[in-house]
């Protein structure tokens, strides 16, 4: 963990570099700032809610985005062309029988367009080694514990696809909007490392 | 040029280890798998992290059981394997 | 090559701590780090690719050590050195 003295002083070092950069042009002046407020104001947990309430609603959506999730995503009005490229995205279906979780191994590439930005534990090493070798022990540390019957498939995002998982719709929501329902997805659900 | 692969194939991962910057992470080396589905077509990483701009190539998302990986687990992991990790499996 | 980075599947490390309300930064200089490495690929200084490699060049024990968006700069300054755009004098803490 870093001091105050610390922080304050790669503070000091960020700052000087980016002023040397925007003073040689290598970078527009005001650009960084940009970058941050678009990316604050950018992805955000509630478009991968908003993917995966369609999904319980509507079948047809729901075979699209997972046979080609990025034809699909129109269709709510989202994209994955945000980024530096165009990512490629799959989408990947919880059931009765198999539960799916998200990774990079290598470092930690994330949708950030569909769930915003990542935190912190899935950048973690702890999370990175773990989650491959032993699943059923990561997820219980997320109070998330399945039945011995379902089957965990782990995705490590090791190329250059994003992943996204679609949760189960939970039991007894029959009733509520499209709205409701996107209410009810967690951004951990969408990663896998819980149940909603 | 045809794809090497099809949904289906049993592929074997190099058991190389590359000198740089590469994709096909250790616990997945020299294992055995299934091809998914092919998942595009990229540059290879290595290439493009020595500033080389890369050759194109088929990208495939490959499913080990946990067992292959660590000799334990009741678990699959899927990886994303460019082609050139990948050897065919008779 | 197997470089510290590569830990998927390695023993050891502890269980995963989650920080409730987590913010997207925890400084206002990692939003920086973050943005200028944005910046910088678009001006194709470096692709991110060579960002990802000049991260699992570190030392491993300071890569370990290092946070996150620390490591994000390491990275940053390493390349920009290597490619010329500033010196290590110009770059240094």
């Amino acid at each position: 963990m870093s001091s105050d003295h610390g922080s304050s002083a790669i503070s000091e070092r960020v700052r000087r570099v980016e002023a040397l950069l925007e003073q040689r042009g290598v970078i527009a002046a005001g650009e960084v700032d940009r970058r941050i407020e678009e990316f604050l104001a950018g992805g955000s947990p509630a478009n991968g809610a908003r993917i995966v309430a369609r999904a319980w609603v509507d079948d047809g959506f729901r075979d699209r985005l997972l046979a080609d999730a990025n034809a699909a995503l129109p269709e709510v009005g989202l994209s994955m062309a945000g980024g530096i490229q165009e990512q490629r995205l799959k989408v990947v279906a919880n059931s009765a029988t198999e539960h799916h979780v998200l990774v990079c191994t290598l470092c930690s590439c994330y949708p950030i367009a569909l769930l915003g930005p990542s935190p912190s534990w899935y950048k973690s090493e702890a999370y990175r080694s773990r989650v491959v070798r032993d699943p059923r022990g990561v997820l219980a540390e997320f109070g998330t514990t399945l039945p011995d019957d379902v089957r965990i498939s782990v995705w490590d995002a090791s190329a250059e696809s994003r992943y996204m998982v679609l949760p189960v719709r939970p039991a007894g929501t029959g009733s509520l909007s499209e709205t409701e329902l996107a209410a009810l997805v967690t951004r951990n659900g969408l990663i896998g490392t819980a149940l909603l | 040029m045809a794809d090497r692969f099809v949904p289906g194939d049993r592929v074997r991962t190099r058991s190389v280890d590359p000198a740089g910057h590469t994709r096909l992470p250790r616990y997945a080396r020299g294992a055995l798998g299934t091809v998914v589905e092919r998942a595009g077509v990229h540059p290879l990483a290595d290439d493009r992290a020595r500033g080389l701009p890369g050759a194109a190539e088929p990208v495939w998302h490959v499913r080990f059981e946990a067992t292959e990986l660590f000799g334990t687990g009741d678990h699959a992991v899927t990886v994303e394997v460019w082609d050139s990790y990948l050897e065919a499996v008779s | 090559m197997s470089r510290i980075n590569d830990v998927g599947g390695v023993v050891g490390f502890p269980a995963v701590v989650q920080e409730p309300d987590e913010p997207p930064f925890h400084a206002d200089w990692e939003a920086h780090v973050f943005a200028l490495n944005g910046a910088l690929i678009k001006a194709g200084v470096y692709n991110l690719d060579e960002f990802r490699d000049a991260q699992e060049r570190m030392d491993p024990q300071a890569h370990l050590a290092a946070s996150y968006y620390e490591r994000w700069f390491t990275a940053i300054t390493t390349l920009l050195a290597e490619k010329g755009v500033a010196t290590p004098a110009e770059l240094g803490g």
